[in-house]
């Protein structure tokens, strides 16, 4: 099972194994990036918005959370095509399919605040949209950290779908290390390799997220 | 002079008339009170006048300017209303003061510096300098509503609608809230209060309008309307309003 010798090719491999980290992490934030800036927009319009435009948004957030990642991953590599590159494909994959989760999380955080923020916004004269970006919006964002801090942990995991594609990122090199002639018995070995380094990165950036909505709880008078 | 005219306001949600056919006025500086059983239409009344909720017929004229006219900006209208509610509704994520200068900086474009200065000067108005920069959730109930009162003055409106400032306080805290309602009427302030505070009615009020199932039953000043009630609907209400704060 576990062997010295494997070890030791794990090893002398760490920097091929790391620089596939650094492609993970890249394609969680760009993932991530544009999920955001699809997905809060799309849970706004699910709100406040109305007519065909809300009922495209809601129609695509359904298709999207109702087929797996790695179809729509495949069907946009080599289907559709949309890029040559990997790496621009998994983030539009994996960014839209964010899109779709990210737009309920803001959907129902946006909800949530009580709808006297907005009468009282509306008392002082401010317009349906002032009230909207200065009183709803950041107390929405602050009730979405939760939420959101769930879904960087699910793409961290899942840019590993990008292997289907060949994107060299993290598992897509551990899947290279053991599947060399005469490396297979290293197969463990490089399993709990990577399988350490998204854990490491997973719960570094959840409590990096923890500082983050400390930083910007509400002060509420009893946690002080 | 009169500031306010409500004129025949009818309102229906679905099936159910909630205000059928109002009527009232207040001069400037006048203090009246609605009061009214639960369901009566009160709060809907209130609402109607910064069209918070639309009437269906009727005409309300604010200083002159007819509330529900064509040409009507209704921003600008709200910035002469100023509103207290029920469950106070301030600005969770900000602080006392910021509550105050949001209006002050978006809607009426004043600099930052002068409207923290201004918003200065009414949190003083209202006894609470010293809780500038505490967050609401750190505020006491009766502390929330005076700053709920102070974001609705900086507005420098012609009107304040008060919708039962004091109901969802514990009773201790009743008083620092009505101190700063008789405050504002002393000082002029044209008032529209929703209150069962039969104190701050007895004391503060020009005009007491009573209101049952969407109609106003009858109005008169305090003295005559809560000595000499003419109607049984509202010799009744009263008689149960003093049961309850007697007990
Ligand atoms: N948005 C709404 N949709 C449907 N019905 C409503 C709405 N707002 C109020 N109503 C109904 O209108 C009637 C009058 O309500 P309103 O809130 O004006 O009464 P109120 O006199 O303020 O009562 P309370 O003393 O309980 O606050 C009630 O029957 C209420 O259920
Ligand atoms: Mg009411």
């Amino acid at each position: 099972m576990l062997q010295a010798g494997d070890w030791a090719f794990v090893f002398a491999n760490l920097d091929y194994l790391l620089a596939g980290a650094g492609i993970t992490v890249g394609l969680t934030l760009t993932s991530l990036l544009l999920g955001f800036l699809t997905g809060f927009p799309a849970g706004a319009i699910e709100v406040y918005g109305d007519g065909i435009l809300e009922r495209v948004v809601s129609t695509g957030g359904v298709v999207l959370r109702g087929t797996p990642i790695v179809v729509i991953m495949l069907v946009l590599f080599f289907v559709v095509s949309i890029s040559k590159s990997a790496f621009i494909t998994a983030t539009v994959g994996l960014g839209l399919r964010s899109a779709a989760y990210q737009s309920q999380i803001f959907r129902g955080a946006l909800q949530s605040v009580d709808e006297g923020q907005m009468e009282a916004a509306r008392s002082v004269g401010m317009s349906r949209f002032e009230a909207i970006r200065y009183v709803v919006v950041p107390q929405a964002l602050r009730r979405s950290m939760p939420g959101f801090q769930n879904e960087f942990t699910i793409v961290l995991k899942d840019t590993s779908i990008a292997f289907a594609i060949g994107l060299a990122e993290l598992l897509t090199r551990g899947n290279d290390l053991f599947t060399q002639s005469g490396r297979s018995t290293a197969v463990l070995e490089v399993f709990l390799t990577i399988s350490a380094i998204y854990f490491v990165l997973t719960f570094a950036t959840n409590r990096g997220l923890d500082r983050l909505s400390d930083y910007y709880a509400i002060p509420s008078g009893e946690n002080r | 002079m009169t500031l306010l005219r409500v004129e025949d306001v009818h309102k229906s949600y679905g099936d159910e008339e909630v205000l059928k056919g109002v009527s009232f006025e207040m001069d400037r500086g006048d203090v009246d009170v609605l009061m009214g059983p639960s369901g009566s239409g009160k709060s809907t009344m209130l609402r109607c006048i910064n069209r918070l909720t639309e009437i269906d017929s009727g005409d309300v004229w604010l200083d002159g300017t007819p509330v529900y006219g064509p040409d009507t900006d209704v921003n600008e209208l709200r910035q002469d209303v100023g509103m207290v509610f029920q469950d106070f509704n301030l600005f969770a994520h900000l602080t006392a003061v910021e509550n105050i200068t949001l209006g002050l900086k978006r809607v009426l474009g004043v600099p930052k510096a002068e409207a923290r200065e201004r918003a200065m000067e009414h949190l003083e108005q209202v006894g609470l300098a010293a809780q500038a920069d505490s967050y609401p959730a750190e505020l006491s109930g009766g502390q929330q509503q005076r700053v709920g009162i102070a974001r609705a003055l900086a507005m420098e409106p012609k009107l304040m609608l008060f919708d039962e400032p004091t109901s969802a306080l514990d009773p201790e805290l009743v008083g620092e809230v009505v101190e700063v309602m008789r405050d504002l009427a002393a000082g002029g302030m044209t008032m529209l209060v929703v209150s069962h505070e039969m104190g701050f009615a007895r004391s503060a009020a020009d005009d007491i309008h009573f209101l049952d199932s969407g109609t106003v039953v009858e109005s008169g000043p305090p003295e005559q309307l809560f000595e000499r009630p003419e109607h049984d609907r509202t010799r009744a209400f009263l008689t149960g309003l003093q049961a309850e704060t007697h007990q």
